[in-house]
């Protein structure tokens, strides 16, 4: 069993219509409690730190309310509180990737209007220098470039709780691995980033869980990267084991001990433990079917059926 | 092929042409210049998504030859060439320079309209605009001074009202099947440009950009729903609307419209939104009439199961192939198969010189319902946002 067990604690939802609600400032108020807790055990190396870094899953501008994406209003508690119990600067950072550049994606998720509140930066990881660095990850030396904002700054990767779209969790570990430059094998990957960032805490947003569709989760976790990432997937209904990289990283651990006010099992209930959605491209099984119905009657095959061809 | 010299009280009577709305039979002798009894030479301009469906549908179409389509995009053109196209450009404006066509598809985004127009209006080509037509109403007012100097047509590509469940709903409407209706409201949500997970490629700037767009959701899906509720109900009066955003984005991805038809004595709401996840082939799009007698639905009018309707026509398109009769083109996706009768329709009616059944004049109002909405949108949030005048003691 690992030795520090992942916290847990409940979002007050009692008086909350629906599962969402829209003002940021009224979520940011009902996580205040919850991140404070979460976040004590933690505050005396955190205090430490000059610079703390905040790594949210905006790794594309999905509604929070689908789970698909940190709640930033989860990130704005957290900022929140280390800026009135440390004396660090504090950013809020993401990378761009293949499909859209992370300042359009923090603008549309509502992270530039948000940190205006605080003394607290937007980075973009995309563009910063980077310190090499190399880690052993299954035994084999594992070449990994970090973005200088992480490497000189104590990390909190703040993820959310979804599916990847190979099927295993985005988790921690993966959120890492989306903004570092490593070419060792995609399995490897979230492992050397989690060895070569070394964050201090993961903070699992699990306010608003996707599992196949959105389900209000109302939790919070805290803990290590590795742990934290094996209690996403067992909420999400995976099995440990078929996550080569969780795998790979938690070694000979033992199972992980969750503690607090929530009620594990009920929530592991409450959220789905489908994929994500099929993606646009159809089948391409369909696609050729479709293409000889087309040959034989003489119809066109519209654009959404090519086969990405 | 005639349909629209056909056509007397709504609807042919063979079941594709049912599908077909009756327009206006005015004929337009400046647009007779297209006399020559060779295939109709068509140009595509843009040749993204919806761009590559105008191109399909041309190539499928009798008396039509695509001869040539432009993109900036490589990869865009190469699916051109794929799909039929011989010559391929770079640039629109060296197509029209280079090519002798008698009408040409705008598929360009909405901020590149007005400079199509204008270009195919200097080499004498009638244009089938994309919708939005224009990102104001001063921009149209403009391509269709400009057109109409230049004696080209200009048809718009709207489609709702050839879809095969609005045409239903209207058939079941002008037959009295409800009596009198007070109400309507009609939904129509997708997920453009953001799309759901799992992100697979690059969304485009322009659709978040109002400037470059002319607006957000109420002219990407909006301005559909203004020209069908006309279609069915006559002119529309916007009495109160609001806008919204789900995310932080400069366009709205969410708008309601609360609007009158004198005529028919309708109350009608309009949502529509870009802020739903669409899964294909599902569509979101919801028409309800609800009559005196009961309620008239486009969902009683689409196929019950989407994938039992494709077979369907895919068999029957199948079976025609050994009679010779014409397929019905995109016949298992009728969404897409709208897109292709509107083209046929636009392209009937440059051949036989009369106006296009959708044409400017009805993007414009479109747009002027849109602009309405904004309007009355922004008062609203001002009188909202409007602080209450402080009590000042000297």
């Amino acid at each position: 069993m690992s030795a520090t067990p992942v916290r847990a604690t409940a979002v007050d939802a009692a008086d909350r219509r629906g599962s969402w609600i829209p003002d940021i400032d009224a979520r940011m108020a009902a996580f205040e409690p919850p991140v404070r807790d979460l976040l004590e055990p933690s505050l005396e190396t955190l205090a430490d730190a000059d610079r703390i870094t905040l790594v949210p899953d905006a790794h594309y501008p999905f509604h929070p309310s689908s789970g698909m994406v940190t709640d930033p209003a989860v990130i704005g508690a957290i900022v929140a509180r280390l800026e009135g119990r440390t004396d660090a600067d504090i950013a809020v950072a993401g990378a761009s990737n293949d499909r859209i550049a992370f300042d359009r994606t923090a603008e549309y998720l509502g992270y530039a209007s948000l940190l205006e509140r605080f003394d607290a930066d937007l980075v973009d990881l995309t563009d910063d220098r980077r310190v090499d660095d190399i880690c052993e990850v299954d035994r084999n030396p594992t070449a990994v470039s970090v973005p200088s904002r992480l490497a000189e700054s104590t990390a909190v990767v703040v993820p959310s709780l979804r599916p990847s779209e190979d099927g295993p969790v985005a988790g921690a570990m993966r959120t890492l691995a989306g903004t570092v430059d490593c070419d060792a094998d995609p399995a490897r990957v979230p492992v050397a980033a989690t060895r070569a960032v070394d964050p201090a805490l993961a903070v699992l947003d699990a306010t608003t869980a996707y599992g196949g569709a959105p389900a209000a989760g109302d939790t919070l976790f805290a803990g290590s990267p590795v742990d934290v990432d094996a209690v996403a997937t067992a909420l999400l209904g995976r099995s440990l084991e078929t996550d080569a990289a969780l795998e790979t990283a938690r070694g000979d651990d033992g199972p992980v001990s969750v503690e607090g006010d929530v009620d594990f099992d009920r929530l592991r209930e409450r959220v789905p433990d489908g994929e994500l959605p099929p993606p646009d491209e159809t089948h391409p099984a369909v696609s050729t079917a479709y293409r000889v119905y087309a040959a034989v009657a003489g119809d066109a095959v519209p654009p959404q059926l090519e086969g990405g061809r | 092929m005639g349909v629209l010299l056909a056509v007397a009280n709504g609807y042919d009577d063979d079941n594709k042409a049912r599908r077909r709305p009756v327009f206006g039979q005015m004929a337009l002798p400046l647009l007779n210049r297209w006399t020559d009894s060779s295939a109709l030479s068509l140009g595509i301009l843009g040749v993204g998504n919806i761009g590559l469906v105008h191109l399909k549908s041309a190539v499928a179409m009798p008396d039509v030859e695509v001869v040539a389509a432009a993109d900036a995009v490589p990869g865009n053109r190469d699916r051109a060439e794929r799909a039929g196209v011989s010559r391929t450009y770079d640039d629109y404006a060296t197509l029209l320079e280079s090519e002798d066509l008698d009408a040409a598809v705008v598929a360009l985004p909405p901020f590149l309209h007005a400079e199509a127009v204008e270009r195919a209006a200097a080499a004498g080509v009638d244009v089938f605009v994309e919708k939005p037509l224009a990102r104001s109403t001063e921009e149209a007012d403009e391509m269709l001074e400009t057109a109409r100097e230049a004696g080209i047509a200009v048809g718009v590509d709207h489609t709702l009202r050839y879809q095969p469940d609005m045409a239903g709903v209207k058939a079941a409407y002008d037959e009295g099947g409800v009596g009198h209706v007070p109400y309507a409201s009609i939904t129509r949500l997708n997920d453009h440009p953001l799309g759901k997970p799992p992100a697979d490629e690059a969304p485009p700037e322009w659709p978040m950009d109002p400037d470059a767009a002319g607006g957000g959701s109420l002219v990407e899906l909006g301005v559909h729903c203004f020209d069908l509720l006309e279609w069915l109900f006559g002119d529309l009066e916007v009495q109160d609307a609001s806008m919204g955003r789900t995310l932080e984005t400069e366009a709205e991805d969410a708008a309601t419209v609360l609007m009158a038809a004198p005529e028919t004595g309708t109350t009608i709401t309009l949502h529509c939104g870009t802020y739903q996840w669409e899964q294909l082939p599902e569509v979101n799009t919801r028409l309800r009439l609800e009559g005196v007698t009961g309620t008239i639905s486009n969902q009683e009018h689409l196929p019950e199961n989407f994938y039992a309707g494709a077979a369907k026509s895919a068999l029957s398109n199948v079976g025609g192939r050994f009679t010779n009769d014409e397929p019905d083109v995109f016949g298992p996706t009728f969404y897409l198969q709208a897109h292709y009768d509107a083209l046929a329709d636009f392209c009937d009616a440059i051949r036989e010189g009369e106006r296009p059944p959708v044409d400017g004049a009805d993007g414009r109002r479109t747009i002027e319902l849109a602009e309405t909405a904004y309007e009355l949108a922004a008062e609203s949030d001002g009188e909202a946002a409007e602080p209450e005048t402080p009590e000042v003691t000297l």
